[in-house]
């Protein structure tokens, strides 16, 4: 060890000194690292073997399990329809980030008293802000932010000055290679641990068919609590043209959706909810279509209580569109009718518009 | 477990987080974008349903 150093320049000892050292030190630890690695090699192996069978199936992300249905649900027009008159005024002030607020008005409707609410949405490839508040005070907001590579964080609130109609959903999202994990908490007490609690687990098990669980514990008092748990299947086409998925639990409820794209422009989807339980049986089924034309699109959709009902959203502008919703019950004999239009303007000069549009970014919706 | 006295604190601040989200939400939205726009907007424009 020492020889070296004396045999040069005493300028130059330092770094032989160090060098040497180094090599010493490698030396010495290279067994160490390696016995580690040769004693762990095995399971690190056969990790990477499985992690690169699991790729090499490309099974894709299954998507998560509240968006199921979600394909059925918004060709299906009970989430669009309304009665009496509305008017929704939107801003758009930027686009990328998008940013815009929205004054909205409705009046005349059977079931709800007339309203008026003020919103401002905020977007960027990160985060989702929504906030509303209406006239009698109640605000509805909703933030979603992503993080890198530990999914999305999602907050949605209603508060109210009326007591007991205010709440809190706190919610975390995250995608896998080939599944999704989500779990929820609905109004929970940092005192007594009450609330609605709900965990998703859905995977692929080949690029067409995925399964899942969904359990929801409840604990409406301190030491009282209830769980279920249900199954969750969705099923796709080989070429993503349809879509079924179902959602089955033991205490008698199925839930079931069937979205089919029957072409770029028309799209067909039924929904069947049963409920079967010892107090009694039901089961709604409904069948719905949507036609998207250029500027124009219309659903129409039957019911198994006996409801037909239909929606246009007629754009004569890009910038305002006009609205006609009608739903007749056969069975009681009722109807309703709602008109509405939907006007946006701009605070953007065409240039700042066209400049914008390049590229504008997904929110973590 | 948490004793009586947290508990109360815990329950204030809640109430407390609860009325400034309820009135500070909306306008934090409008800051937040009001902020980041690209280009600026005039705050005229931004909330009167007319102009």
């Amino acid at each position: 060890m020492t020889t070296p150093v004396q045999q040069v320049a005493p300028g130059e000892a330092a770094p032989v000194l160090t060098q040497s050292e180094v090599h010493h030190d490698t030396q010495q630890q290279q067994p160490q690292k390696s016995a580690a690695a040769a004693a762990l090699s095995p399971i690190s192996s056969t990790y990477n073997r499985f992690m690169n069978w699991r790729k090499s199936l490309s099974l894709g992300n299954p998507g998560t399990a509240e968006a199921m249905g979600r394909e059925a649900k918004t060709t299906l027009l009970s989430n669009f329809i309304f009665d009496g008159a509305r008017a929704d005024l939107t801003k758009g002030i930027s686009l990328n980030p998008a940013f815009q607020v929205t004054h909205s008005f409705a009046l005349g409707s059977q079931q709800s008293p007339p309203n008026y609410s003020f919103g401002a949405v905020y977007a960027d490839a990160k985060s989702f802000l929504q906030g509303a508040v209406d006239h009698t005070g109640t605000l509805t907001g909703r933030a979603n932010q992503s993080f890198a590579n530990l999914g999305t964080g999602k907050v949605q609130a209603q508060l109210s000055e009326v007591p007991g109609q205010s709440m809190i959903q706190l919610e975390h999202d995250y995608q896998g290679l080939d599944y999704s994990l989500n779990g929820k908490a609905m109004n929970p007490s940092m005192i007594d641990g009450t609330g609605i609690y709900i965990g998703s687990y859905l995977q692929s098990l080949t690029p067409n068919i995925a399964l899942g669980l969904e359990t929801l514990l409840q604990r409406p008092q301190p030491g009282v609590s209830e769980s279920l748990t249900s199954y969750l299947v969705r099923l796709n086409g080989s070429n993503r043209d349809w879509l079924a998925t179902a959602q089955i639990n033991p205490s008698g409820m199925l839930e079931a959706t069937y979205h089919h794209k029957l072409s770029d422009k028309v799209d067909a989807a039924a929904t069947l909810q049963v409920i079967n339980r010892p107090q009694g049986k039901e089961a709604n089924a409904s069948l719905g279509a949507k036609y998207d034309f250029r500027m124009a699109s219309f659903r129409g959709q039957l019911d198994s209580t006996g409801k037909v009902s239909a929606l246009l959203e007629q754009r004569f502008t890009p910038a305002f569109a006009f609205l006609v919703a009608g739903e007749i019950d056969h069975l009681k004999n009722a109807s309703k009718f709602g008109v509405g239009i939907m006007l946006e303007s701009t605070t953007m000069t065409p240039e700042e518009m066209n400049a914008a549009m390049q590229s504008v970014p997904q929110p973590p919706v | 477990m948490l004793s009586d006295d947290n508990k109360e604190r815990i329950t204030k601040a809640v109430e407390v987080a609860k009325v400034a989200a309820h009135w500070g939400w909306v306008p934090f939205v409008i800051y937040v974008g009001f902020v980041r726009a690209n280009p600026k907007p005039s705050m005229i424009k931004l909330l009167s349903p007319l102009a």
